[in-house]
């Protein structure tokens, strides 16, 4: 019988690195992820697991770490919240450029000013064209899986992209929830050895960046363009041998919650899915047929599900959790995906957005029955009045 | 819904081919491709009588194009790479190295494998 | 950090003639006629040889090195942003560390080396630099200083010397003498705040054995180690190709520039003059001083001799820098 453990996401995302084996973990505190490498710091000292721990200087220097480490052949493991992430910025194309699949915890958190704890996706979102691999978790359970899927998906060799394992800083890195712990032989069955195909090694010397033609510029984006074309077959693939092993019941890219037969569903991503899934039971017993459809990874962006999936609905509204000032849709970053996947869809449904949940803000029940009010209005007339209400700030919301 | 696909499978010409993440074979004793002897103007000259194999030529070039040929007991010079810095006519010892124009065919102009 | 891995011992250099032949920084690369910095990187491949790793922030020997997708490094390289290349480093020895000890690597413990230049060390690149040596990696930074951000056109950078005429402090009016603030001392600030650090040296190309000798000091103390290498450039400095050598031994000559090894709080200086040349006559060797008066002469001499009190005589305690005026 598998151990239950009772677990927050910043333990969860610490023991899924430890069942990894990760060889290289750098750290650097802010919080909330900071609990993550207290763990760990801890698994180190007690000599439960063997690494080194290297403290950063910054996340700019986390970053460095993690993917001079990859370079060299080791699984490497940082993290970071907020301006952190924003500080590291310089390193992430380094880093997928290079193809070093290290991974990078993030309990998000949202940017200043003014100083706030509070969780925020527009830290990472914001970093979404770095070339990294990026999803949000929604339970301490999927943090620790998450944490040993994305390593397989980063180092298949089709892939060899670093990722940005997300959860939603307090709502899923501090809040407990039951863990089932995974044996360590399933997590070996499951995750080979970590092997880099131009490792940084004197026996076999290579020269890692030079300097290129500026006509070489396209080519070496494609690399990448290409990368992201090809992992989501990967990602299919894994997930399938991840149930197989571990017993779970994920789906690759969206998992979908009673939308059998809805007329419209929130879209949304990470923690605050929890509450949608609370407040789609309390709309149904209403009467309201009400869904919700998780994103599980926004890049590589599974267009074809999307489209596929959101075409059934006559309305759909995206719970933005990150801004995108200026930009297409005047609020957040999830919608201008959508409507994208959906153009060229039959019959598309409605879709609009709902910024909620900025700086922390909990986005109670309450807000999900004002934007369900919203999307019912929608889904029977089939168009939108706007594409995005400030839930709490705008009108009719 | 439309099946479109958003990219087919790309072809880059081999000119501009990168391998994977830029990472690129180590050079073994030269570096073929990037030849610099066409950027010389004057070229050092050497006179194996004077020499005293002293070995500032060899030490002090920023382009190793100054080797102890240890059988021949001679320096040789790498015709392909030497810039024409003439630091080695600088620090000669002996004074055994004379800068002589590259045009100069007397000495006999160098002749590179392909023009750059 | 555990240090149990096993790391190399690299032999003692005698002579010219004992340096070796073999190349690991080839020739086939766009550096500039008379480059310093080119003959520093061949001088350090040939103390360290080929069971290496070198990290090469962005900066002239990045750019001119490695254009159009090749590169002059035999042994393994890699490209590290201007800002973390100590960072990169700390990375790859980490790594070797672990690996190692896991017994995944079988070899001993490559030389692991950071070519930066003197912004990728001091300015910008200082973060990662002190980061590294403050963590106790088993690494060598070398700065490597041509005293401008050269590749990027000769911009100032905080080892430019006071009066020089950079593309960011041009000489004119309102400011005649260019350069109007004095160098940062580097490895006075690797030395002073960095307790892990057991070895750091001054080099100069104009003492190539000497050079070597220090890198290989350098890669064989256990722990981070710290070589500041002064690396004239005759592009950003504006002097003939064929002077770097003289400008370099002029730079000692005059006391611009001090050779020495500092070894866990002890000094030893070398090829100090029995007499100093004034300092005039090394920047005359040079055109980006040429615009600078008598008076902004006397006072870079000023600031030469009071740097010079120092070396060469006991130093009272606790008193540990040759800057230090006593």
């Amino acid at each position: 019988m598998a151990k239950e453990m009772f677990l927050a996401g910043c333990s969860a995302a610490a023991y899924g690195a430890a069942l990894a084996r990760v060889e290289v973990i750098t750290s650097f505190p802010i919080r909330p992820y900071t609990g993550i490498m207290m763990e760990l710091s801890k698994l180190v000292a007690n000599g439960e697991l063997d690494a080194e721990f290297v403290h950063g200087e910054g996340e700019h220097a986390q970053v460095a770490i993690a993917y001079g480490a990859a370079a060299a052949g080791a699984r490497a493991y940082t993290g970071s919240s907020g301006v952190g992430v924003t500080y590291a910025m310089e390193c992430y194309s380094p880093a997928s450029g290079g193809r070093l699949p290290c991974q990078m915890a993030i309990a998000d958190r949202a940017l200043d000013p003014p100083g706030d704890f509070g969780s925020e996706h527009t830290d990472v979102m914001s970093c979404r064209d770095q070339g990294w691999i990026m999803g949000w978790a929604e339970t301490p359970q999927e943090v620790l899986d998450n944490t040993i899927i994305y390593y397989r998906i980063g180092e298949d060799p089709r892939v060899l992209l670093p990722q940005f394992c997300c959860q939603d800083g307090y709502f899923v890195s501090h809040i407990p929830g039951k863990v089932v712990m995974p044996e360590q032989s399933q997590v070996d069955e499951f995750l080979p050895p970590y092997k880099h195909p131009h490792a940084l090694d004197p026996t076999k010397p290579i020269s890692h960046g030079p300097q290129i033609y500026p006509d070489q510029g396209p080519a070496i984006n494609l690399q990448r363009a290409q990368a992201f074309l090809d992992t989501p077959a990967v990602i299919e693939e894994v997930i399938e041998d991840f149930n197989k092993i571990f017993g779970r019941d994920y789906k690759p890219f969206l998992d979908e919650y009673r939308t059998d037969d809805a007329d419209f569903v929130f879209f949304i991503q990470g923690g605050h899915a929890r509450t949608a899934r609370f407040a789609v039971n309390h709309l149904r017993e209403k009467g309201v047929k009400a869904g919700m459809v998780k994103l599980r990874f926004v890049r590589p962006f599974p267009t074809e599900a999307v489209a596929e999936t959101l075409s059934k609905f006559k309305a759909v509204g995206c719970v933005e959790n990150s801004t995108s000032y200026g930009g297409a849709m005047k609020g957040g970053n999830l919608i201008h995906e959508v409507r994208s996947a959906l153009y060229d869809v039959d019959n598309p449904p409605a879709v609009t957005s709902f910024m909620s949940g900025l700086g922390g803000e909990v986005v109670s029940l309450e807000e999900f029955y004002s934007m369900a009010k919203v999307l019912a209005e929608a889904a029977k007339t089939g168009k939108v009045e706007q594409y995005v209400y400030w839930v709490g700030f705008d009108k009719g919301v | 819904m439309s099946k479109k696909k958003y990219c087919e499978k790309f072809s880059v010409p081999e000119h501009l081919t990168v391998p994977l993440g830029a990472c690129i074979p180590a050079p073994v004793k030269e570096q073929r491709a990037m030849i610099t002897g066409n950027w010389r103007t004057e070229r050092p000259v050497i006179d194996h009588e004077k020499c005293n194999l002293c070995l500032n030529c060899f030490i002090f070039c920023p382009d190793s194009s100054w080797h102890l040929d240890e059988e021949e007991e001679k320096m040789v010079w790498n015709a392909d790479f030497c810039k024409g810095c003439l630091l080695c006519v600088a620090e000669c010892d002996v004074d055994c190295l004379d800068a002589e124009n590259e045009l100069n065919f007397k000495g006999g102009v160098v002749r590179l494998d392909k023009p750059y | 950090m555990a240090k149990a891995v096993e790391t190399q011992n690299l032999e003692r250099v005698k002579s010219v003639r004992r340096v070796p032949q073999e190349e690991y920084y080839v020739p086939g690369h766009r550096t500039c006629q008379g480059c310093g910095p080119a003959l520093c990187y061949k001088l350090v491949s040939k103390a360290t040889g080929p069971d290496s790793i070198f990290l090469g922030p962005t900066g002239c020997m990045y750019v001119a090195n490695t254009s159009y997708l090749c590169s002059p490094f035999a042994y393994p390289w890699m490209h590290t942003q201007i800002t973390n290349a100590g960072a990169v480093a700390s990375g790859v020895e980490a790594a070797y560390q672990v690996l190692i000890r896991k017994g995944k690597y079988k070899g001993k413990l490559p030389n692991i080396v950071v070519m930066g230049g003197d912004g990728g060390s001091i300015d910008i690149g200082l973060q990662a630099m002190s980061g590294m040596m403050y963590r106790g990696h088993d690494a060598l930074f070398i700065m490597y200083d041509n005293e401008s951000y050269a590749n990027t056109g000769i911009q100032t950078s905080p080892m430019s010397p006071y009066g020089a005429n950079t593309t960011f402090t041009p000489p004119g009016k309102a400011i005649p003498e260019g350069k109007v603030l004095f160098p940062k001392d580097a490895p006075q600030m690797v030395i002073g705040g960095h307790p892990a650090v057991k070895y750091v040296a001054t080099a100069s190309l104009a003492y190539p054995v000497d050079l070597i000798n220090k890198v290989r000091k350098g890669l064989n103390v256990v722990g981070p180690t710290f070589i500041h290498i002064h690396c004239p450039c005759p592009k950003g400095w504006l002097f003939d190709a064929d002077k770097t050598i003289e400008v370099a031994k002029l730079a000692i000559e005059t006391g611009m520039w001090v050779n020495y090894e500092w070894e866990e709080g002890e000094y030893t200086y070398q090829h100090t003059p029995k007499e100093y040349t004034p300092v005039k006559e090394y920047m005359k060797t040079q055109e980006r001083f040429s615009h600078l008066t008598d008076e902004h002469i006397a006072k870079m001499q000023a600031f030469i001799d009071a740097k010079l009190k120092a070396p060469g005589k006991p130093v009272p305690l606790p008193v540990t820098s040759p800057r230090e005026s006593v």
